[in-house]
């Protein structure tokens, strides 16, 4: 077990050349290698690093943004909202109005429409009560209603008292033109001679009479001298009926329910 | 028993004798070389890396670190001498797998080389350091009566460096023999893989005391310049 010194030295050379050998070939290279992936990763981070912050400071701005536009939304929804109510209301009015206008238009119409038939069928009734009752009167009375009236109309007139048959003849004195008598048909000759009479006698003697006729009146007769009239009709006496009706109606409309007025 | 291959002659010419340490020393360092050599011509730098390339970044780093530990500031400086010892033992003694192979770790001539190495390295990195006369001054401290102690140390941890790594590689050469005349074939197996441990450990001892030693060197520098640091012991047993 010596230690042969050639080999010894031979074993120092071979070592510092292996030294020499491995620093050439291996830790060398793989050091730099290393130092080098270690600095490139190192820029990649600080890169990415960067890129991150410059992601997050975009994303935080957008953030803001978008805060920014959600209350900008707000507000235009809130006032939209006003507006929509103020124009609702406006709206509702208005439909109100017209609402109320047609309204008192349709009962303004209705008002007229009922006093229209009201009229027609005031005229219609008395012509048919007229009519029937003259049927009645010629059927059972054996002479014309007409005639009836005009003797009826002589009568009053002889009926008059003292005050209207003054007013009348001073009306037939001051009146340039004839008598008018109107009768809703026309009548005969000799009842239009008895009228013709009764007026001589009970007004004025020479005052001239002319006959015409007149629908409204339904069955009577009107003698007008001037500005006098003396009427003994039908249609005054429906008149009469339809004012009494129309109070009682009015009474008993004021008073739904309750007991009718005293007639 | 004479097992140093030492004494192996392989080839002789006018009085040269080859032996079998230095051939086989010779196949070692081809082998890292060629091995160091193959993997670092195609070195990568991206992020695919060889698992070669891996393998030696790993060995190199390792190396880089536990010198680090030892307490130097630039591990880069040492990493050629120390990982070279660390690499060259290890693979000696990795390859007693191989037959026919005799480690030339397992020769006093191979082990007595490294240990001058490392006697001769001390004082160079030391100087290197921090220069002649600040080197010579630290054999007369604490005290110029210390010189020859000083001295003996030195050589004497030589000597005990080289011995430790021989003997133990040469314990393990001498147990198989022992082993193979005494017992059948399973226990000079079992001492073979223990061997393969050994040796490797001896490779980290061998490269760690190196290493140990050189920055002890440098260390009581540091010391004498800032004297609150403690003085380290400078002694590693196995």
């Amino acid at each position: 077990m010596q230690i042969d010194w050639l080999t010894v030295a031979a074993q120092v050379v071979n070592f510092l050349v292996l030294v020499w050998l491995l620093q050439r070939f291996l830790y060398r290279p793989i050091t730099s290698a290393m130092a080098r992936r270690e600095e490139r990763i190192e820029t990649r981070l600080s890169e990415a690093k960067a890129a991150r912050d410059k992601v997050e400071a975009e994303a935080s701005r957008l953030r803001e943004q978008q805060q920014a536009l959600e209350a900008s939304r707000e507000e235009m929804l809130s006032e939209a909202r006003q507006e929509a109510d103020a124009l609702r209301a406006r709206l509702e009015d208005d439909i109100r109005e017209e609402m109320e206008a047609k309204r008192s238009q349709w009962q303004a119409h209705l008002e007229d429409e009922r006093e229209a038939f009201a009229a027609r069928l005031r005229q219609r009734a008395g012509h048919q009560v007229i009519d029937i009752v003259g049927r009645v009167l010629e059927d059972y009375a054996g002479s014309d209603l007409a005639g009836q009236v005009a003797g009826t109309f002589a009568d009053r007139l002889a009926a008059l008292d003292a005050d209207e048959r003054e007013k009348l003849s001073a009306a037939a004195s001051r009146a340039k033109g004839p008598a008018r008598v109107e009768s809703s048909v026309a009548l005969k000759p000799a009842v239009r001679g008895q009228v013709t009479r009764a007026i001589h006698e009970c007004i004025a003697q020479d005052i001239e009479v002319e006959y015409g006729e007149d629908d409204e009146l339904l069955l009577g007769i009107r003698l007008t001298i001037g500005e006098q009239t003396v009427e003994w009709s039908a249609a005054r006496f429906l008149h009469r009926l339809e004012t009494t009706l129309d109070e009682v109606i009015q009474g008993s409309g004021r008073r739904p329910g309750g007991a009718p007025a005293a007639a | 028993m004479d097992m140093s291959p030492d004494s192996w002659i392989l080839y002789e010419w006018q009085g040269w004798r080859l032996n079998a340490t230095i051939v086989f020393t010779w196949a070692v360092m081809a082998l890292l070389v060629l091995g160091s050599w193959a993997v670092t011509t195609r070195l990568s730098e991206g992020e695919t890396v060889s698992r070669w390339q891996v393998l030696l970044e790993v060995v190199v780093s390792t190396i880089r670190d536990q010198i680090e530990e030892v307490g130097t500031d630039d591990p880069g400086r040492y990493l050629p001498f120390i990982g070279t010892l660390f690499l060259f033992i290890a693979t000696a003694n990795l390859l007693a797998v191989v037959p026919v192979y005799e480690p030339p770790t397992g020769s006093l001539s191979t082990t007595a080389a490294l240990a001058i190495c490392v006697l001769i390295a001390v004082p160079l990195f030391s100087i290197g350091e921090r220069g002649l006369g600040s080197y010579l001054r630290t054999y007369l401290q604490p005290t110029p009566l210390m010189l020859p102690f000083n001295l003996v140390g030195e050589f004497s941890r030589t000597i005990a460096l080289a011995v430790r790594l021989y003997g133990n590689v040469m314990s393990g050469t001498v147990i198989v023999g022992i082993l193979i005349s005494v017992a059948p074939f399973f226990f000079p197996v079992v001492m073979q893989l223990l061997g393969l441990l050994t040796g490797l450990i001896q490779a980290y001892i061998f490269a760690i005391l190196a290493m140990v030693y050189i920055g002890s060197a440098s260390r009581s520098r540091r010391a004498s310049e800032s004297p609150a640091a403690s003085q380290q012991s400078t002694e590693t047993g196995e």
